[in-house]
């Protein structure tokens, strides 16, 4: 088979002199190793191999679900799922900065001793570390300047720093060995979000949306909001909630805190609702008379979207109305529940979207970035997410939605043992770390009140259950009924996914 | 002075001097007056100036030595053999005469003997002309691709664009002055069933214009359209906030500009990729973080609210409606089709007169008795308006003129 295409003499370098042989098209009609094995494997019925064949095939395919799409206007290209979804929806709560799993979740009693002590090299192990560290001459461990609990069925060890997230461990499945290949921001807030540390790869939240679609008509499927503490922030990218290759619909759409809470949602300075509503009557009938002289059914499509714009200027302001929200609900979320712009807010925003049926709902909070004032930047960031992020489980679990909803914490990494710049009585920093991390996850078929996953006393490297980002996802993606193997995206020849292609797998043991 | 000069010390001397100099001697400071003017001109031309980076190769003895790198590690590059520039092997070879280098690989690419570049470039400029690619995959022409629908016509337009010595106007000419171009775009029942995907150009596609052209459309119809060519970037209007919410540091402050820079085309607005333009990123433009040969081509709620609301738009349809009701043309239905045909290329028929005339009914009746409203909608946008048209005349045709940019037939090429 190696002589088939490739090396057909037709197409080498052993050929009439002069002539340069680029004949793309006759080169085409070899067929290729690669579409062997794709024959083989996929066996002839496949679409995949089908537009192999024959690229028109696949085309009108997809254009037919495009138009399909445009019609019901939110329902996935998936169609049904792979197998019994536990969950319907996400709410991801975004810690970005790389939050210190050392001084929230990963507490070893032994950390003390170990405090001031030079990072031994069998624990470090030649590994690679940033730019920021590489030149320190020493690399005092440091003990957590926090004081730890345990709590939940599984004993889980919390930090005094998050009292709310602690009380509800028996609801969540605390992951304390999940580990990425990145160790700057950027790549690994792109490696978790995207699968890929490379830019260019749709988001989770627009891979879902354009796989699962959405229930409700008036909102957006995917909705991303963005709040910021008083800690060391780091820069965020509009390809974090971006489509990559997919179609650019199913991207996250921000909803704001200041000015519109989505953009360009009010009518312009002295339109009323019932002008426009004049309007858009108008511009439809003539879109229909169009579309009877045409015959292009994509006009159904732009009437349609029109109507929804329309919808979504009462749904968006009702949706972030709070008015109605009892008191007792908003104690819950504490004292920063109505002030917009903070993660309180877009965590009862965020429970609002899910009982209107948002599949993917994601909230980025930032400021984690500790590399100094580490305690003091700590004690602030968790003030902002603690009770929020705890309020928001417990509010879903008692209006049963938590029974059907994944939500998940954490962040892009974690952070050195090692102090970054001078250990002092009461200060010290810590630099970037991804060999192991914790996040942890609640309701929609995760277990409640489990641990999974353990690391060295010096919460450095992963000894047992290692959890890599994309095993994490491939894990979430099958609460959705989703098998992230099969959940693909044909672009630039590859059968695209976003667990990426080294061998992720789902952790059952995460699984109820 | 008082020290005899024979005593004086270097530094005494140069006192002395530059006393003289700078008081007695008058040529001297004549020149030194020149010198100073020359000086302050010399800096301030200096702090004005504008930067260009340009890109060069270094000379052969500085070029940075690249190695292979063992299972792509950065750091692990495998230094027992230096990796030279050249052409994949499965590609045809570079002349051995050429140099390795960017000269070399323009020389290359532009060899008369082979055709992928002209094919490649044809076949993007029928993209963007028909909607469509003559080969589905305008990305990859290789084993991966897709076969042209018209191979004949393909080779053909890839020899006529190198014969022509490049000439892109002239192949953008005979594109758009073809007979397959300048078909109908209405889909009857013949195309659905013979050519349902018109894969054969049995008529005119029909399509919704890129995000840059839907704005630069608005533009040139409110007769707004700035068409200078270059320079760089401008800012235009987009809401407050959007680049802190993403920034590293608020340092980077998102300034507006002001003037006619707010009406350029669209492919000279300002592009941050972390935070890119929310208008145009609704109309699919790629965030430019990879690169995007086919754009996809969607149909958004989101998009509805940028051409209704979005304050470009706005203005742009108070313009427009100045425009209509300076175009000379009395009657209401007169004015109707004047904006018509400016918009779509051609009059208003009898239903969309009816729409169009119940419509300025309704708001001129609601302008009227509301002048509010009318100064409100009019001070949207930084261009000045005609203060001679009366305010609820003119926001009237504010409503109307968004109405029709808002068509989908003049938001669709067909």
């Amino acid at each position: 088979m190696d002589d088939i295409g490739l090396h057909d003499p037709k197409f080498g370098r052993n050929h009439e002199p002069g002539i340069i042989p680029m004949n793309p098209i006759d080169y085409h009609q070899a067929c290729t190793r690669r579409q062997m094995i794709g024959l083989g494997a996929r066996g002839l019925g496949a679409l995949g191999t089908a537009s192999l064949l024959n690229p028109a095939l696949l085309q009108a395919a997809s254009k037919q679900n495009a138009s399909k799409q445009n019609a019901s206007g939110h329902a996935g290209t998936l169609g049904s799922p792979h197998f019994k979804p536990t969950a319907k929806r996400i709410i991801y709560l975004f810690l970005s900065g790389g939050p210190s799993h050392i001084d929230l979740y990963d507490y070893h009693p032994k950390m003390r001793e170990i405090h001031g002590i030079e990072l031994p090299d069998s624990i470090r192990n030649g590994q690679r570390i940033t730019g920021m560290t590489s030149g320190q001459e020493s690399f005092p461990c440091v003990a957590p300047m926090f004081e730890f609990s345990r709590h939940g069925p599984s004993g889980s060890w919390f930090s005094d720093a998050i009292p709310n997230i602690a009380e509800i461990a028996k609801e969540i499945t605390l992951v304390k060995s999940v580990h990425t290949e990145a160790i700057n921001h950027d790549p690994a807030i792109t490696a978790i979000n995207t699968g890929s540390q490379q830019p260019g790869k749709p988001s989770m939240g627009a891979w879902l949306n354009w796989g699962m679609g959405s229930p409700n008509k008036d909102l957006p499927g995917y909705v991303v909001m963005i709040s910021k503490g008083k800690g060391n922030a780091q820069a965020l990218y509009d390809r974090l909630w971006g489509s990559g290759f997919l179609p650019s619909k199913h991207q996250g759409v921000k909803f704001r805190s200041a000015g519109d809470p989505v953009l360009y949602l009010s009518n312009p300075n002295g339109v009323s609702r019932e002008m426009r509503r004049n309007m858009l009557d108008g511009i439809s009938r003539i879109n229909l008379a169009k579309k009877r002289e045409t015959g292009d059914l994509e006009i159904d499509a732009r009437i349609a979207q029109y109507e929804m714009a329309y919808r979504m200027q009462t749904s968006v302001p009702e949706l972030v109305d709070l008015t109605n929200e009892p008191q007792h609900v908003l104690d819950l979320y504490g004292e920063d529940a109505l002030k917009k712009g903070t993660f309180a807010h877009n965590c009862l925003i965020a429970r609002r979207l899910s009982e209107r049926g948002v599949p993917f709902i994601q909230l980025f909070h930032r400021g984690w970035d500790q590399h100094n004032n580490l305690p003091k930047q700590i004690r602030g960031q968790t003030k902002d997410v603690d009770q929020p992020a705890a309020a928001l489980v417990k509010d879903l679990k008692q209006r049963g939605l938590l029974k059907d909803t994944v939500v998940i914490c954490g962040g892009e990494f974690g952070r050195t043992i090692y102090s970054q710049g001078k250990l002092t009585k009461d200060n010290h920093g810590r630099d970037h770390h991804g060999r192991c991390f914790s996040m942890w996850m609640a309701g929609g078929g995760f277990k409640a009140g489990f641990e999974y996953g353990k690391t060295d006393d010096f919460a450095y490297n992963v000894v047992e259950n290692p959890v890599h980002v994309n095993d994490l996802n491939a894990t979430i993606l099958q609460t959705l009924g989703i098998d992230h193997e099969r959940f693909t995206y044909k672009y630039l020849g590859l059968d695209q996914r976003l667990t990426g292609v080294e061998h992720p797998k789902v952790i059952p043991e995460l699984l109820a | 002075m008082q020290i005899p000069e024979t005593n004086r010390t270097d530094a005494q001397v140069e006192i002395l001097l530059t006393h003289f100099l700078e008081t007695v001697d008058k040529p001297y400071q004549t020149i030194n007056d020149l010198k100073k003017k020359a000086d302050e001109e010399l800096e301030s031309l200096r702090k004005n100036r504008l930067t260009s980076m340009i890109m060069a190769d270094n000379p052969a003895n500085k070029a940075r030595k690249t190695y292979l790198l063992r299972r792509g590690q950065y750091s692990a590059p495998d230094k027992s053999k230096e990796i030279l520039p050249d052409i994949p092997a499965f590609l045809p070879p570079m002349e051995d005469n050429l140099p390795k280098n960017r000269l070399g690989l323009a020389k290359w690419l532009l060899d008369e003997r082979h055709p992928l570049t002209a094919r490649v470039t044809v076949n993007r400029y029928w993209q963007t002309i028909f909607g469509q690619p003559l080969v589905p995959t305008p990305g990859d022409f290789g084993a991966q691709g897709s076969w042209p629908t018209h191979p004949d016509l393909l080779n053909w337009l890839a020899n006529d664009f190198r014969e022509s010595k490049w000439n892109v106007k002239r192949m953008i000419k005979q594109l758009v002055m073809s007979s397959t171009y300048r078909q109908s775009s209405i889909i009857r029942r013949i195309h659905r069933k013979n050519d349902p995907e018109n894969l054969y150009y049995s008529r005119a596609s029909r399509f919704r214009l890129m995000g840059e052209f839907v704005r630069d459309n608005a533009l040139l119809v409110s007769g707004l359209l700035n068409p200078a060519f270059g320079g760089p970037g401008v800012k235009t209007y987009q809401p407050p906030g959007l680049w802190n919410e993403v920034a590293l540091r608020p340092v980077v402050k998102f300034v507006r500009d002001d003037g006619d820079k707010l009406y350029r085309r669209s492919m000279y607005t300002y592009w941050k990729r972390s935070a890119p333009h929310p208008g145009l990123m609704a109309f699919d433009a790629p965030t430019r973080e990879t690169c995007t040969l086919q754009r996809q081509r969607t149909n958004t709620p989101m998009q509805a609210l940028v051409t209704l609301n979005d304050e470009q738009f706005v203005e742009a349809s108070r313009a427009f409606a100045q425009r209509i009701l300076k175009s000379g043309r009395k009657s209401i239905a007169g004015k109707i089709d004047w904006a018509f045909e400016c918009a779509t290329g051609r009059p208003a028929d009898s239903i969309r007169q009816e729409v169009l005339k119940n419509a300025h009914d309704h708001h001129f009746k609601i302008f009227e008795k509301e002048p509010n409203r009318a100064e409100d909608l009019l001070r949207i946008g930084e261009s000045p308006r005609d203060d001679s048209i009366s305010q609820a005349e003119h926001a009237t045709w504010t409503i109307l003129a968004s109405m029709i940019l808002n068509l989908d037939e003049t938001m669709n090429r067909e």
